[in-house]
């Protein structure tokens, strides 16, 4: 889903007060293609914006990669439970 | 009047087809909301059992948001037997409960001693449950804006601004607690 307001954005050039604002809806690739090019074109330009990108990206990658793999017992156990409800 | 005969190998094979294959999911989510392997076996079979009541008036349109759905409410209930008063603020005793688990050790002592992911995972559990829950569900379990609207019951909204709310505060979290020098991560 694409925000609204992320679509009337369309600037020749982002500022930094709007790429501080989109930041984190640009990392999960919710903002408009063309919103989205211009915050690329600022991010490489700009050192504290693009800072503050790597960082949220380092941060968001670390949370994905801590996502333990799930209980494969707990799962088989479920899944039998779910053999029992169904009569399978 | 007799009830209505119920067609049991329809429930059944609508069973195979919409629950199942999300059983892992459903886990997941249940590890990540109740934050207990045991607690969250008993909501994904609870769930499951009320899926299949409910198996033969479900349309089939997006079974994930539907199975979520029900196991919102399933936690809700669980969480109404064990703890009345949980109700009457709901955001507020969950912030409660999440600090009397959380880790008293000092968050500095912690970066050195276990890096960069310990100290996330430290400013993660420091958040208020409000919080901390959103990003569990889509940072950590990858759930969409609408699929966690969907399990914490809230609008997609909401689940954005908490979500960016909480990057914000781990960031600082990790900063105040020297995860990053010059910053970059340690």
């Amino acid at each position: 889903m694409i925000r609204r307001r992320w679509r009337r954005r369309l600037s020749s050039e982002a500022n930094c007060r709007e790429v501080g604002r989109a930041l984190q809806s640009y990392l999960d690739g919710d903002v408009e293609p063309d919103f989205a090019a211009k915050i690329g074109e600022h991010l490489e330009k700009c050192k504290d914006c693009g800072l503050a990108h790597s960082t949220y990206k380092e941060i968001k990658q670390t949370l994905a990669d801590s996502a333990s793999p799930a209980d494969t017992d707990a799962v088989a156990r479920l899944r039998e439970f779910g053999r029992q409800i169904s009569g399978n | 009047m007799a009830e209505p005969q119920v067609d049991s190998s329809t429930q059944q094979a609508a069973f195979d087809r919409y629950v199942v294959p999300e059983i892992e999911v459903l886990y997941r989510v249940a590890r990540s909301i109740t934050r207990n392997p045991t607690d969250a076996e008993d909501l994904v079979q609870d769930t499951m059992l009320r899926a299949y009541k409910a198996i033969l008036r479900f349309d089939g349109r997006h079974p994930r948001a539907w199975l979520l759905t029900i196991m919102r409410n399933a936690q809700i209930n669980r969480v109404r037997r064990r703890r009345p008063e949980l109700l009457r603020d709901p955001d507020a005793t969950m912030d409660r409960l999440a600090d009397e688990d959380s880790d008293d050790a000092d968050p500095e002592a912690q970066v050195l001693e276990r890096g960069y992911s310990a100290a996330v995972e430290n400013a993660l559990n420091s958040l208020p449950e409000k919080f901390r829950s959103v990003v569990q569900l889509v940072d950590v379990q990858a759930l969409s804006y609408q699929e966690a609207a969907d399990i914490l019951g809230v609008p997609t909204g909401t689940v954005m601004s908490r979500l960016h709310r909480a990057r914000t505060r781990i960031r600082k979290h990790l900063e105040q607690s020297g995860a990053y020098l010059n910053g970059r991560p340690t």
